[in-house]
């Protein structure tokens, strides 16, 4: 991974310890974060976000399908994250797999609420077409281009940005005669219908470096972590979901402390979000 | 199996202080746990170490409709192809049996369990004490009940301990499941499946740390709070429990 010297580990230790972070930002601070939507255009929806030298695209497909039996009224969604070996020679072969399969059920937890659906940031019912039979697959991938830490958050976000430039197509459906005919549907390529993006939240991670908790560490810092702390919060300030990552044990009280940062953090990034989607969607639009 | 089960609940103050929201709530949506149990009352635990006899430690946990076989092999020496560490390793792998569910083979959904449990475990080993060495913790749940990985991960700490492995403590583990205003403690299957959020604490509970929490569902922070306590204050009793499993083999 990350080859630092003692000294190096110490500066990246004593500068967080005096909030002023090694590129200068203090420790509630995010990079610079930069929004492109619409980048493949063979999707659904897309949406490219750069968070410093972090880059990661998600694309997301919309299929039809056949809901599951045990629930009739809601649709599918699945979320895969790639960790391509051109972002780091770990990746290759089946290296990736283990990160990319943590990143995965990190955000389904983060975007897909309780079992009940509550919570949730993608509402399950409102893709359904016909009750039972038809409705729509959300196939949302994830691909790490560049990585230089805080991939969840990169991802939550350029999730965020991809559903909110995802238009799923109008389908017109003709029941059949009998209830026991599969329906005729018949998907218009020209009209769109626009995701509901209200609910959907962002997840910030606080990184613990030493006594100290950061947001949005770099790769040096993420090797110094101790352990960290992924909350997803939507707009109204709801937790949706939390992940730990990281060994070592944290006081119960830290957790509340971080999960209270954390609340806060994300009302700043959703709007800085928001008005980054605007911007894109009128550069796209040009 | 279980002639005289040891049950564990939170502390009485505790309960007497959800008993009047409880009473409340219960006004609005009266239901009981298939079970019989108060929300707030554990299944009762069984457990015992010396499972299985190849394994350097193992144990043998059942809370209630969960059953769950844990057995560690090592310290023993890492693979050649690992890169030399002066730290020992933590192999975890998690699986259930073909018919641990009621539909054959649904088990294969865990596939995060194995890196769950990993991380549950390795902040309250003390990998220092066996370096260039792996231990490995292999988990199998023969009948899934609700709950499996906290009692996937209480019965590993358990496997550890009988193995003789070095830890800082003890690590015990607890899942709530959240439904509209109500808490559950530790959910059955069934309430698992129909959960409108759930969340699990894995704990040392003599240094007072968490190891592993995870939160699905839609919370607000009081209520996280509120499930946090809960959890903490059974995770303690089993602590408890299963400490007196372990002094009971040494005695």
């Amino acid at each position: 991974m990350v080859g630092l010297s003692t000294g190096e580990k110490h500066f990246i230790h004593g500068g967080i310890a005096q909030d002023l972070r090694s590129d200068g930002r203090k420790r509630l601070h995010f990079r610079p974060i930069s929004v492109e939507t619409g980048v493949i255009p063979q999707a659904n929806g897309s949406a490219r976000v750069r968070l410093g030298a972090t880059d990661v695209i998600v694309s997301i497909k919309a299929e039809l399908g056949k809901p599951n039996s045990f629930q009739p009224d809601k649709g599918k969604v699945a979320i895969f994250i790639d960790c391509s070996p051109t972002a780091a020679p770990e990746f290759e072969g089946r290296g990736g797999e283990e990160l990319s399969s943590e990143l995965s059920v990190a955000l389904e937890r983060c975007f897909l609420g309780g079992k009940t659906g509550t919570g949730a940031g993608i509402d399950l019912s409102s893709l359904i077409v016909v009750e039972g039979k038809v409705c729509w697959d959300l196939y949302i991938d994830g691909l790490v281009i560049s990585s230089d830490g805080n991939l969840l958050d990169a991802l939550a976000a350029a999730i965020k940005v991809a559903l909110s430039n995802t238009g799923i197509p109008k389908v017109n459906v003709d029941l059949g005669a009998s209830p026991d005919d599969q329906p005729e549907v018949d998907v218009s390529d020209e009209e769109f219908l626009q995701f509901d993006t209200s609910g959907v939240p962002v997840v910030v991670t606080l990184t613990k470096v030493g006594r100290h908790y950061i947001v949005d560490a770099t790769l040096e810092e993420e090797s110094q972590m101790s352990s960290a702390v992924s909350v997803s919060v939507n707009r109204h300030g709801h937790i949706c979901g939390l992940t730990k990552r990281g060994g070592a044990g944290l006081d119960p009280s830290v957790i509340l402390d971080m999960i209270s940062v954390a609340k806060h953090v994300s009302q700043n990034l959703i709007s800085v979000l928001d008005s980054e989607i605007a911007a894109a969607e009128a550069n796209a639009d040009e | 199996m279980a002639t005289n089960p040891a049950t564990y609940s939170p502390s009485q103050s505790l309960e007497r202080r959800q008993q009047q929201q409880r009473r409340k709530i219960f006004l609005q949506a009266d239901w009981t746990r298939t079970d019989g149990r108060s929300f707030h009352q554990c299944r009762p635990a069984f457990m015992r170490t010396g499972a299985s006899n190849a394994a350097s430690g193992s144990a043998y946990a059942e809370f209630g409709g969960t059953k769950v076989i844990v057995s560690v092999f090592g310290p023993r020496e890492s693979k050649k192809a690992m890169m030399y560490s002066d730290t020992g390793r933590l192999n975890c792998n998690v699986s259930y049996t073909t018919f641990s569910t009621p539909t054959r083979g649904q088990g294969s959904d865990h596939k995060e369990y194995s890196s769950m449990l990993h991380k549950a475990l390795e902040g309250a080993i003390i990998l220092e004490t066996f370096p260039k060495t792996t231990v490995d913790v292999f988990a199998l749940v023969l009948e899934s009940g609700g709950s499996d990985l906290p009692v996937i991960i209480s019965c590993a700490s358990l496997a550890l301990a009988d193995a003789g492995i070095m830890m800082y403590d003890l690590v015990s583990s607890v899942s709530v499941s959240c439904f509209g205003n109500n808490l559950v403690i530790d959910p059955t299957a069934e309430e698992e499946a129909c959960q409108d959020g759930s969340l699990m604490i894995a704990c040392m509970p003599a240094r007072y740390e968490v190891t592993q929490l995870t939160l699905t569902g839609e919370w607000s922070t009081a209520k996280i709070n509120e499930a946090m306590e809960l959890c903490l204050d059974a995770c303690l009793k089993l602590a408890n429990i299963m400490r007196s499993c372990l002094k009971e083999i040494a005695s």
